[in-house]
C-alpha cells in the first residue's frame, strides 16, 4: 500500500537541510520558509502528540483519561520544549504508511489534525525507505518478546513444543500468534486462543483463561506489575527460533520538520542521561531498555 | 400521455387508501421493489430489481439514436468534498437520490437537476477508513431513503426532507468496522451487510425492520458463530472447527462488504463474503468456510440454505463479495433457475440457484496462475500448488510467487449486467497481476505483525481494464472492449441493444451489446467510477451515472498508476437524453 513517490529521499533531505543550514539569514527569507516547524511549535506554545488507542501499556484510554508510558512520554518531550503537550489517540490502519498518512504528514480524511510527532514508530530500515513523507527520529526503547505462565501453566522454561495442549493467548496477527500457530510444525496451533490486544492476552493468565501467553516484552512487564498476586511467572530462557531479535521503537515527525526531529533528539537524550526516561517506564512496570541505535 | 395516467391512477389510489388502509408512509412497498426490474418509470434498488440484472426494457436510446444522446444536466455534490463517487442513483417521482462521498446523501429535481436537499453524516474525525471514503448508494421504501454511513451507521431519512427517521449502530467503528454498501430491502427490512479492516473481524448479514431500524435477524458468515432471530439464539453458522483450526473461526473474516441481491421467487438473499485472516494461508489449516463463498439465505430466518465456496483456503486474498446475480437459461436443453458470479479470482460462476450445485466456472480474464479451472464433478478448483505464496522461513519472507489475477481482482466491487436480449453477461474486469508474498514481519499498530506484500503488474502493454461480454451458456467471451486505466464502475445494458459504463479517463461509453463495438461517448470532467442506469419519465428515456475520481485504485502506486496518476478528483451527476424532436 505505497503511496507514489515524489524524487529521491536523500536528494530531498539533502536539500532541505541546505536550506534550513541557511537559517542564520532567517530574517531574508520570505515567510513561509522561516515558519520552521520547531519555531511554530514554540510560537504555538503546544506539541501534539499522536499515539495508538488501546495499545497497553504505552497508550490506553480509562474512563476518557489517557495513560500510558508514550503518553507520559509525549508530555515530557512537551515540557522539555517549554510547552503545552496535546496528546490525542487515533485507531491503527492496516498498516504503518496509513498510520503516518493519517497521523503525521497528511491527516485524516475525515478530518483528523495532523501531529507534530507521532510515537511508537519502528525504527526500521525499510520502513524509512518506504516513508519519504516522514523523518523516522529518536529511538526510545528496544522492544522485544516475551513469555508468560500463569500458576498452573507447568514448566515456563521447558521447550515451547512443550506447550502443547496448554490453553495459549495471543493477539491476533502478531508475531508472537505467528510463532505459536506455525512453529514447530504447527503443533501448538491449536491450542492458540486470539485475543485484540497484547496486553489482553497476558491478562487471560490472570483471568485463568490461559496457560502461556506471548506477547511483547513491555506488556508482559505490564501485566506482571498489575497482576502482583495472579502467579504469573516470566520465562527467563530465550525464545527459541524466533524470527525476530526485537526492534527499536522511535517517533516520526514530517520530513520537513527535522528542526523539530533534532529538537526531540535532544529532548530524549536529557531525559535519558537524567534517569527520567527510565522512571518514567517503571512506573508502568516496565523497565527501560535503551534501544540499540540509540 | 402514458405517464399523466399512471399519475391519476396513484393519486386516486393514495385517496382510496385514506379511507380504507391504516396510515402508511407513502411510496414505493416491498411488492414494488421486489416487482421493480420491469419498473421502466423508475430505479427503486440497487442493481435495478432485486436480482441486480441492471436490465431496462427500454429502447428509445437504442444502438441507432444513442450517437444523439446529450447531457440534461448535471448537479455537482460540491464542497471541498470530492474522491471516488461509486454511487448508482435511485429514481422515485421526480427525484434523484444520490449518495456521495464522506457519508452524504443528496436529493436532485429529476427534471431540473436542481438540489432539494442535501444531509451530510456527523462523522468523528477520528476514522481513519481503510480504502477511500466512497459510498455505493441508498435504499428507498415508503417515505424512507436508508443509506449507511463510514462510522458503521445505517441511517433512514425522510426522503421528501432530508430530516433523520432513525438511526442505528451497525458495528462499532472503533473496532475497525465501516459501511459503504447500498442496503437492501426486503419484505419491510433491510438487509445489510458489514466491512472493515483485514484483522480480526467476523463477517455477518443483518435484517433490521425498515420502519424502526429495529434487528430481526443476524447471520454470521464464519463457521461456529451463532445467529439470532428476533432476540433468540438461531442456530450455528456451519459446523464449529469443522475447517477452521482453533479458535481462529472468533476472527476468522468473510466480511459482507459488498451488500447482496434476492430472489423473491425462492425467498432468497444471495451474499457475498470476503477473504479469510491471517493473510498467511499456511497459518490457517482448512477451507475457513465461509469465506471468499456465495450464501444463501432465507430472508425470513436468516438461516443459510446453501452455500459455494469460490476460492477455499485462499492465499492470495481472493474474496468473495461479487455479486451473485439470478438469471434462466436453457442448459444442454434443459430450461434452469441459475446465478452467475464473477469473482475476484478470474472466475465466472455459473450455479443453481435452487441449490447451489456447480454448473460451470469459466475464465474471464487473461490469466489464471493459482488455479487451472475447476473440478466440474466437485466444484473445486484445480489448484497450481506452485503458485500459493509460501510460509515465511524464520526471519526470511516467504516465497514470492506472480499471481494474476493481482489481489484487487478479474473484477473488483463494480457490479457486472446481464441482458435478457442477448443472454450475455457484461463484466468490467481486470487484467492485472501481482508479486505477492508473505512478509515475517510487517510493522503495524508501533509492533511487529505478520503480513503481505504485494507489487501490482499491469500484465498486457495495452490495457488493464476490459468490459467482456460473457456468454454464460457456452462459458466463452463474445467480445471485448479494452480500457488503459483499470475498470471501476457499473454497468447497465438495455432492450435498445445497448451497454454503459464508465472508465476512470472520464467518459461514459455506450456500446453494442451484441459486437462491443463503441457507438457513443461523453467526457465527465473527471474519472467515472459509478454505476450508470436509465428511466422513462414524461415520455423520454434518461440515462444518469455519478462522476468522480477515486475508490482502492489510486491508493496503490507502482507501475499500474501510470494509467491514472494525472486524473482529476471530482462530484457530480451526469443525466443525458436524447434531444427533442
Amino acid at each position: 500500500m505505497s503511496e507514489p513517490r515524489s524524487g529521491g529521499r536523500l536528494g530531498r533531505r539533502a536539500l532541505l537541510g541546505g536550506l534550513f543550514g541557511a537559517l542564520g539569514a532567517a530574517a531574508l527569507l520570505p515567510q513561509p520558509l522561516r515558519a520552521a516547524p520547531l519555531a511554530r511549535v514554540r510560537a504555538e506554545g503546544r506539541l501534539r502528540v499522536g499515539v495508538y488507542a488501546e495499545n497497553r501499556p504505552w497508550s490506553w484510554s480509562e474512563g476518557g483519561v489517557l495513560r500510558g508510558i508514550d503518553v507520559d512520554l509525549g508530555k515530557a518531550l512537551a515540557a522539555a520544549l517549554q510547552v503545552r503537550a496535546e496528546v490525542v489517540e487515533f485507531y491503527a490502519g492496516d498498516d504503518l504508511a496509513a498510520d503516518l498518512r493519517n497521523v503525521v504528514w497528511r491527516g485524516g480524511l475525515l478530518g483528523f489534525q495532523p501531529c507534530d510527532v507521532m510515537l511508537h514508530v519502528p525504527f526500521d530500515r525499510q520502513l524509512m525507505l518506504d516513508s519519504d513523507q516522514v523523518a523516522i527520529v529518536a529511538p526510545y526503547y528496544r522492544e522485544g518478546f516475551a513469555i508468560l505462565c500463569g500458576p498452573d501453566g507447568g514448566d515456563c522454561e521447558a521447550p515451547p513444543v512443550q506447550f502443547r495442549g496448554k490453553r495459549l493467548a495471543a493477539e491476533t496477527a502478531t508475531m508472537s500468534d505467528a510463532y505459536l500457530l506455525g512453529s514447530f510444525g504447527g503443533v501448538l496451533g491449536a491450542g492458540v486462543r486470539h485475543h485484540t490486544t497484547g496486553y489482553g492476552a497476558m491478562a487471560a493468565l490472570a483471568g485463568g483463561q490461559a496457560d502461556v501467553a506471548m506477547g511483547t516484552r513491555a506488556q508482559a512487564e505490564a501485566a506482571l506489575h498489575d497482576f502482583p498476586a495472579a502467579g504469573l511467572r516470566r520465562r527467563r530462557g530465550p525464545i527459541p527460533a524466533l524470527a525476530s531479535p526485537g526492534w527499536d521503537v522511535a517517533m516520526a515527525v514530517k520530513d520537513n520538520s527535522r528542526t523539530l526531529g533534532d529538537a526531540l533528539e535532544a529532548a530524549l537524550a536529557e531525559l535519558a542521561t537524567r534517569g527520567d526516561l527510565a522512571r518514567l517506564f517503571a512506573a508502568h512496570g516496565v523497565e527501560w531498555h535503551a534501544a540499540l541505535a540509540g | 400521455m402514458k405517464g399523466t395516467i399512471r399519475r391519476s391512477l396513484v393519486s386516486l389510489a393514495s385517496v382510496a387508501l385514506v379511507t380504507a388502509a391504516p396510515v402508511r408512509a407513502e411510496g414505493p412497498t416491498s411488492q414494488d421493489i421486489a416487482a421493480s426490474a420491469t419498473n421502466t418509470s423508475a430505479v427503486l434498488t440497487n442493481g435495478m430489481g432485486p436480482w441486480g440484472q441492471r436490465y431496462s426494457t427500454l429502447t428509445q436510446v437504442n444502438t441507432a439514436t444513442v450517437k444523439g444522446l446529450v447531457p440534461a444536466f448535471a448537479s455537482s455534490l460540491g464542497g471541498e468534498k470530492q474522491r471516488g463517487q461509486e454511487s448508482q442513483p435511485i429514481v422515485y417521482d421526480g427525484t434523484i437520490y444520490v449518495t456521495g462521498s464522506y457519508s452524504r446523501l443528496f436529493a436532485f429535481d429529476a427534471r431540473t437537476g436542481e438540489k432539494k436537499w442535501e444531509y451530510n453524516a456527523r462523522l468523528t474525525d477520528g476514522i481513519m477508513p481503510c480504502c477511500d471514503v466512497v459510498n455505493r448508494g441508498a435504499a428507498i421504501h415508503g417515505d424512507k431513503i436508508i443509506f449507511a454511513t463510514l462510522d458503521a451507521h445505517l441511517i433512514a431519512l425522510n426522503r421528501n426532507t432530508g430530516k433523520v427517521i432513525w438511526n442505528k449502530t451497525l458495528a462499532d467503528y472503533q473496532a475497525g468496522y465501516s459501511a459503504t454498501a447500498a442496503p437492501m430491502i426486503v419484505k419491510d427490512m433491510v438487509i445489510y451487510g458489514n466491512s472493515g479492516g483485514e484483522f480480526g473481524i467476523v463477517g455477518s448479514v443483518q435484517a433490521r425492520d425498515v420502519n424502526t431500524g429495529e434487528l430481526i435477524w443476524e447471520r454470521p458468515t464464519i463457521e461456529g458463530h451463532v445467529g439470532t432471530l428476533r432476540g433468540q439464539p438461531n442456530g450455528m453458522t456451519g459446523k464449529l472447527n469443522a475447517s477452521w483450526q482453533g479458535d481462529m473461526w472468533k476472527t476468522g473474516g468473510g466480511a459482507t462488504w459488498l451488500g447482496g441481491t434476492y430472489d423473491p421467487d425462492s425467498n432468497l438473499i444471495f451474499m457475498g463474503t470476503g477473504n479469510p485472516g491471517p493473510w498467511n494461508s499456511h497459518l490457517r489449516p482448512g477451507d475457513n468456510l465461509y469465506t471468499s463463498s456465495t450464501l444463501a439465505i432465507d430472508a425470513d430466518t436468516g438461516v443459510i440454505k446453501w452455500h459455494f465456496q469460490t476460492t477455499p483456503h485462499d492465499g492470495w486474498d481472493f474474496d468473495g463479495v461479487n455479486e451473485f446475480i439470478p438469471f434462466d437459461a436453457t442448459i444442454g436443453g434443459k430450461p434452469m433457475k441459475l446465478g452467475a458470479k464473477a469473482d475476484r479470482n478470474g472466475y465466472f460462476f455459473v450455479l443453481d440457484r435452487t441449490n447451489g450445485k456447480f454448473v460451470s466456472a469459466s475464465k474471464f480474464v487473461m490469466q489464471t496462475t493459482w488455479a487451472n479451472g475447476f473440478n466440474p464433478k466437485t466444484g473445486r478448483p484445480n489448484y497450481n500448488d506452485d503458485n500459493r505464496p509460501g510460509a515465511p522461513v524464520g526471519a526470511e519472507k516467504g516465497k514470492v510467487v506472480f499471481s494474476s489475477p493481482s489481489f484487487l481482482g478479474g473484477k473488483n466491487w463494480m457490479p457486472m449486467a446481464y441482458s435478457q436480449q442477448t443472454g450475455l453477461f457484461y463484466i468490467p474486469s481486470n487484467d492485472w497481476g501481482m508479486d505477492i508474498w508473505n512478509e515475517p514481519i510487517a510493522y503495524k499498530k508501533g509492533a511487529a505483525y505478520l503480513g503481505a506484500g504485494f507489487t501490482i503488474r499491469p500484465i498486457a502493454e495495452d490495457h488493464i481494464g476490459a468490459l467482456r461480454a460473457m456468454d454464460p451458456t457456452a462459458g466463452k467471451i463474445v467480445w471485448e472492449y479494452k480500457n488503459k486505466a483499470p475498470l471501476w464502475g457499473g454497468v447497465l445494458t438495455t432492450a435498445g441493444g445497448l451497454v454503459f459504463t464508465g472508465t476512470p479517463e472520464g467518459y461514459l461509453k455506450a456500446f453494442d451489446a451484441k459486437t462491443g463495438q463503441e457507438l457513443w461517448k461523453f467526457q465527465t470532467g473527471s474519472g467515472v467510477v459509478g454505476s450508470p442506469v436509465t428511466w422513462q419519465q414524461d415520455g423520454e428515456q434518461y440515462v444518469a451515472v455519478m462522476s468522480g475520481w477515486g475508490g482502492a485504485v489510486p491508493l496503490w502506486g507502482g507501475e499500474v498508476a501510470k494509467t491514472f496518476k494525472d486524473i482529476s478528483q471530482g462530484g457530480s451527476l451526469w443525466v443525458f437524453k436524447l434531444p427533442k424532436g
